[in-house]
């Protein structure tokens, strides 16, 4: 970290991967700008210092850099064996603890209000407790210049937690996520579903630890790419020794709608224990012949195939979204990028599977 | 007598290198029945293409013409608009892509078919559960990890929801077990019904053929339509097979 004298830091090696083997990419890391304000004299919550060893995606620059500039950490602690149905809503600093057994929704959404609004971050560590569920719902899909994201989780013993992210938004994103299975048995299930068209700039770090027995992780990202958006993803998953009996798979579908994007994209199973398996696959490219000539044989031009994986994306964050706030912040960005009638649709839609479960077909 | 909706004349086709249809004359009536028979790699699946207008198929002479239109050199999905629908014989898998965010836009694009996300929700529904279909698979992605049968009723589903005026059924039968075969004869029936479009079903087997009325079967051997005749022609085929006709192919003989 080096503080430069007008106000702002660089963050140097943001989202690094365990293994650096992609020298020749060149897309190692990120290097991030951002602004900080003095906080001398402000008295500062901090987590309980359990939180203090949790790995997040970002790296320690980032944690600290946000720890220096949130105004206040915010503890939230679920029962052993709570349901707890309304969602939880993380913020720029937020540690979430689910006890044992208990279930919790975590909402992570990026503020919006344009790129005036600068920079925006958050920072969220989850502990999930033996045979927690931990469902995690995170959505950028703001205008800000720049969103950093940086989540950390640790599942203990029989712990479940999926992940469901929608990296929408416009301007730069940056976002990390590392998930310790810990615990025998733990699992993870982790979407990341994303669009970057534009000057919009994507970098993404996945870091997965698999240190218990028995451990499942099963990764997907898939997005789509168009106009001269950079990507990079960093998806690692680590069998860590000991780990036996442990399964990790990730699997990539990237579909590239213009020759000016660049995309990156560096997976890598690290494995020390031989009772284990890690699968990675990728699918990078156009969308096959096929899949468009089956779409256009259903009367759909090029475009317009090509657009459907667009709204698709909107399609599905929208039915995940839990809160009126995320729903709007989904809308907003569905409106700039597919029109106004497209995303009323979407509505419309919506307010069906509210009242009658995501998609029930018994409705009179 | 019917108006020709669909009228092949004359037509050559094949991959870039590979000639595989040869002097294709088919007309096929509004609201008509025909069956397309012959053994494996004899060039059905190729007419269905061509007729949809796969662009991995040239036409290297002869015309196709629709509702009295000259479709020859029309894009895919302006024939799906104007009312032609292929059902895959190998239904493509679309990642990324929610069969319900599917469904609502090819629908949407159909001005006739405009209607209200409420309404098009009904819709679906009926035609799911017509279809013995559980609303879930709504939100999993278009024929992603479907088996076989479900792959089926899922263009059924499309066959029901599109309307179109002529389907051209290929295989839609094949590999099936007993229940999916009755839900998707079924399907067939319901969009004869509904819509009373017409009908060209590629098939083997003849049980998909019980409850329809066929006005027309054909035949095709080496790419080359060697016999037409009316339903009886059929049971002919199912009695003693096609070599009657890959014989009479083979020596050049006259084409019936
Ligand atoms: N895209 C293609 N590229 C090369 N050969 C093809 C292609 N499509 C079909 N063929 C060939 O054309 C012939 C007819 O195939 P097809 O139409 O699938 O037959 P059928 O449906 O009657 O079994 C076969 O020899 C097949 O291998
Ligand atoms: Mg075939």
């Amino acid at each position: 970290m080096a503080e430069s004298a007008s106000g702002t830091l660089v963050l140097e090696r943001v989202n690094t991967p365990p293994a650096q083997t992609w020298n020749h990419l060149r897309a190692n890391d990120i290097t991030l700008t951002v602004p900080v304000v003095s906080r001398k004299g402000d008295v500062y919550f901090a987590l309980p210092r359990l939180f203090e060893s949790i790995e997040c995606g970002m790296g320690g620059a980032v944690t600290d850099w946000i720890e220096s500039q949130a105004s206040d950490a915010r503890y939230v602690e679920v029962r052993a064996g709570e349901k707890r149905e309304e969602p939880i809503i993380a913020e720029s600093d937020t540690g979430i603890m689910v006890r044992a057994g208990a279930e919790a929704t975590i909402v992570v959404c990026a503020p919006t209000g344009g790129p005036a609004q600068g920079t925006t971050a958050a920072l969220v560590r989850i502990i999930a407790e033996r045979g927690a569920q931990v469902h995690v719902l995170e959505f950028v899909c703001g205008d800000t210049e720049q969103h950093l994201e940086s989540v950390g989780i640790v599942a203990g013993e029989d712990a479940r937690v999926d992940v469901r992210q929608f990296f929408l938004g416009a301007g730069t994103t940056a976002a990390g996520l590392a998930v310790a299975l810990d615990g025998n048995r733990a699992r993870l299930d982790l979407s990341c579903r994303y669009l970057a068209r534009d000057n919009d700039v994507l970098d993404i770090n996945h870091v997965i630890r698999q240190r218990g027995r028995n451990t499942r992780c099963d990764v997907h990202e898939s997005g789509v790419l168009d106009g001269h958006a950079r990507k990079a993803l960093r998806a690692t998953i680590d069998l860590v020794h000991g780990s036996s009996g442990s399964e990790g798979a990730e699997l990539e579908n990237v579909l590239v709608l213009s020759d000016d994007v660049t995309n990156k994209t560096m997976p890598v199973i690290l494995c020390d224990e031989d009772d284990v398996a890690g699968n990675h696959g990728a699918s990078i490219g156009s969308v096959a012949p096929e899949q468009i000539q089956y779409l256009q044989d259903r009367g759909l031009t090029l475009e317009e195939a090509e657009q459907l994986y667009v709204r698709a994306l909107f399609d599905e964050a929208l039915i995940c979204a839990p809160t009126s706030e995320t729903r709007k912040a989904v809308l907003a960005r569905a409106t700039e990028i597919l029109g106004s009638e497209t995303a009323s649709d979407l509505v419309e839609g919506l307010d069906l599977a509210e009242k009658s479960g995501p998609f029930a077909t018994t409705e009179v | 007598m019917h108006d020709t909706l669909l009228r092949v004349s004359g037509i050559n086709a094949g991959t870039e290198d590979k000639p595989i249809l040869h002097d294709i004359d088919l007309a096929v009536g509004a609201g008509e029945t025909h069956v397309l028979m012959g053994p494996n790699g004899a060039g059905k699946s190729t007419l269905g293409r061509v007729i949809m207008g796969d662009p991995a198929y040239q036409v290297n002479s002869g015309t196709i013409e629709f509702g009295g239109e000259d479709i020859t050199d029309e894009a895919a999905d302006k024939r799906s608009l104007a009312g032609i629908f292929l059902s895959y014989q190998a239904p493509v898998e679309v990642p990324g892509v929610p069969l319900y965010s599917y469904l609502r836009t090819i629908t949407q694009k159909r001005p006739e078919l405009k209607m209200t996300a409420r309404k098009f929700r009904a819709r679906v529904g009926e035609i799911a559960d017509q279809l013995d279909m559980s609303g879930s698979f709504l939100t999993r992605e278009l024929n992603v990890g479907f088996s076989g049968g479900e792959k089926k009723k899922i263009e059924m589903l499309q066959l029901l929801l599109l309307r179109p005026k002529l389907a051209i059924l290929d295989e839609t039968d094949s590999g099936l077990d007993v229940d999916a075969l009755s839900v998707v004869s079924r399907g067939i029936e319901a969009y004869r019904a509904d819509c009373g479009g017409a009908l060209l079903v590629i098939t083997h087997n003849t049980r998909i053929l019980e409850r329809l009325s066929v006005d027309r079967t054909h035949v095709m051997v080496q790419g080359r339509l060697v016999a037409e005749g009316p339903a009886s022609l059929i049971d002919d085929i199912d009695a003693h097979g096609f070599e009657q006709f890959e014989r009479a192919n083979a020596s050049g003989g006259d084409r019936a």
